[in-house]
């Protein structure tokens, strides 16, 4: 896998005596499904506002790409065009009277040919299936909808790493599933994501690789079934297994079901052969 | 609605009382006041529906400088004209594309224009009634030693005032019924207002909705634990729910300016503008309109 974004001893402290990441090493690679797991406060947010630049760390070190990056000047502006950060509330993030137009204002940002925009601005709106709002005003949006645009913001400046923060949250049933249809369509085409959740279920269902936070330090970083298997990091960091990962120990089943449909095709199969 | 609509029969009354015959007079006011009762229709949220209007006008692809332009060029002529004709004609075209060609409802109408209406009627009464010494007017009440009248001069004058407050009114109504906040600030960018008033508008419009919104909320979760039951009750939740409005609002301006930040913001707001291009019939119809009024005006002569 293609290496983006390395992250070497970060270290980031709002007040002097109050360190909200302390250390931190990660290397996130292209095309890879990244959760990122931690109770509230334990420094996900401020994770995700450093690896895009919004915040510059204390101490430590960001490579893109292979190329360290200064804190200031132009590579804090490639590190925004080249990692995308979708905030948690779309109201935060939506400021154009237009969805059209507020698609634009990232890559009218990067200085771009107006045709080039329009493009990026068009493809973005079919990726996230906003061709019905296209000039409708986003206050008149339901919630899902709006989710929808700001990732479309995003997306229309053509990052290579795509950080969501707690994107599932406030939505409905219905749109959360669109949601994960749509992230997956992106995942095929070598989109690097990494989704901040709460959702332990999510996590168990979507991710390849989970990072643990707690209290500003990376607990762990790896694959799920590891992850989860840790009670006693669990407990420290007040996490709960994953409802079909319980099941599927209880069953016995190896490996263990990722989805409803895994375990069902599964014991079907085994009626079969009995 | 209903207050409008009696307003009116009043005002009418009053205005045409001694040029017109009284039954023909009390009938033309009598099918006014009905005739606005019952097609206008009261609308409480006035200000975001005039917004919806605007995005779902069938105007709304027009040109936005051309709208601009042209209704702010008829205002002007309206108002300098000084002609009952020219007023009342363009009240009347106003109406008529805000209505048949932009595809809003009648009523629908009426009912945006019931509240300068009533602003305009109430005046009206103030410009017609004078106190005289002797019984001078058309309609005289005996008061306070003297006479409250209606004068021949004052009918002539409250006429004139009206009629362009009137076409003046509907000239704005047109623009503000058709053409959504977006385009109007990005024809002031084009006109060469200051990219830092441009911006605030554009923050401003959208963060009226948000703050509204959290005003909203913040009012039910008050009134949900009784935070109204009473007058001192009410104004203390009413001060209360202002100041977290302003600490929420910094809260929330910081949240936005990291978006902004996150997406290469660099001090200056850009967005991609929509293509609204000029069309032949659009021109025309803004020719046309321009040569109705200066026909009303060379027709009807100044009053």
């Amino acid at each position: 896998m293609r290496e983006i974004l390395r992250l070497e001893g970060l270290s980031y402290a709002y007040e002097e005596d109050r360190t909200a990441l302390a250390d931190l090493s990660v290397t996130l690679y292209g095309g890879q499904k990244v959760a990122v797991l931690g109770n509230n406060g334990a420094g996900k947010s401020t994770f995700f506002l450093c690896c895009n630049g919004v915040l510059s760390p204390a101490s430590g070190e960001i490579v893109l790409e292979g190329k360290k990056l200064e804190r200031k000047g132009p590579d804090r502006s490639l590190l925004r065009r080249s990692v995308g950060l979708v905030f948690q509330d779309p109201d935060s993030q939506i400021i154009a009277g237009t969805v059209e137009a507020e698609i634009s204002f990232g890559p009218m940002n990067l200085r771009l040919q107006d045709e080039d925009v329009r493009r990026r601005v068009d493809q973005a709106i079919a990726n996230m299936q906003l061709e019905d709002f296209r000039s409708r005003a986003p206050h008149y949006l339901s919630g899902g909808e709006k989710k929808r645009v700001s990732i479309a913001d995003v997306l229309a400046m053509e990052p290579q790493l795509l950080l969501l923060d707690e994107p599932a949250a406030s939505l409905d049933p219905a749109n959360s599933r669109l949601l994960e249809q749509n992230l997956e369509l992106l995942s095929r085409r070598g989109l690097g994501l990494v989704i901040a959740t709460h959702d332990v279920d999510f996590a168990w269902r979507w991710a390849e690789r989970i990072l643990v936070f707690h209290r500003g330090r990376l607990q762990a970083d790896a694959d799920p079934e590891s992850v989860f298997a840790d009670e006693e990091l669990l407990t420290r960091c007040g996490l709960e297994q994953p409802i079909l990962y319980q099941v599927g120990i209880l069953q016995g089943m190896k490996p263990l079901p990722r989805t409803v449909e895994d375990m069902r095709r599964r014991e079907m199969k085994a009626a079969e052969s009995v | 609605m209903i207050v409008t609509a009696v307003l009116t029969a009043v005002v009418v009354w009053l205005l045409f009382y001694g040029t017109v015959a009284t039954l023909p007079l009390g009938m033309i006011c009598a099918a006014a006041g009905a005739g606005l009762a019952a097609l206008g229709r009261h609308s409480h949220d006035g200000v975001l529906s005039i917004d919806i209007i605007a995005q779902r006008s069938r105007l709304c692809s027009v040109n936005p400088a051309l709208k601009v332009c042209g209704c702010v060029g008829l205002l002007i002529f309206c108002v300098a004209a000084d002609s009952v004709p020219v007023g009342v004609g363009l009240a009347l075209a106003m109406l008529l594309l805000t209505v048949a060609a932009g595809g809003l409802p009648l009523h629908d109408y009426l009912a945006l224009l019931a509240l300068p209406a009533a602003f305009m009627l109430v005046s009206g009464l103030a410009l017609l009634f004078s106190w005289e010494k002797s019984p001078v007017g058309v309609i005289n009440l005996p008061l306070a030693g003297g006479w409250l009248s209606v004068t021949a001069a004052a009918q002539v004058r409250t006429l004139l005032v009206m009629a362009k407050a009137l076409g003046a009114v509907s000239c704005l109504y047109l623009l503000s019924l058709s053409t959504p906040m977006t385009d109007i600030i990005n024809v002031l960018r084009r006109a060469r207002v200051p990219a830092v008033v441009v911006e605030l508008m554009y923050l401003i419009y959208r963060y009226i909705f948000i703050l509204l919104n959290m005003h909203r909320t913040m009012r039910d979760a008050a009134e949900s634990r009784l935070g109204y039951d009473s007058y001192r009750q009410s104004l203390r939740t009413t001060g209360q729910i202002y100041g977290n409005l302003l600490a929420l609002s910094f809260r929330k301006a910081g949240a936005c300016f990291d978006a902004m930040e996150s997406r290469c913001y660099d001090g200056e707001i850009r967005f991609l503008e929509q293509a609204k291009p000029l069309r032949p019939l659009h021109i025309l119809t803004a020719a046309g309109l321009a040569l109705l009024a200066a026909g009303l005006l060379f027709a009807g002569g100044r009053m």
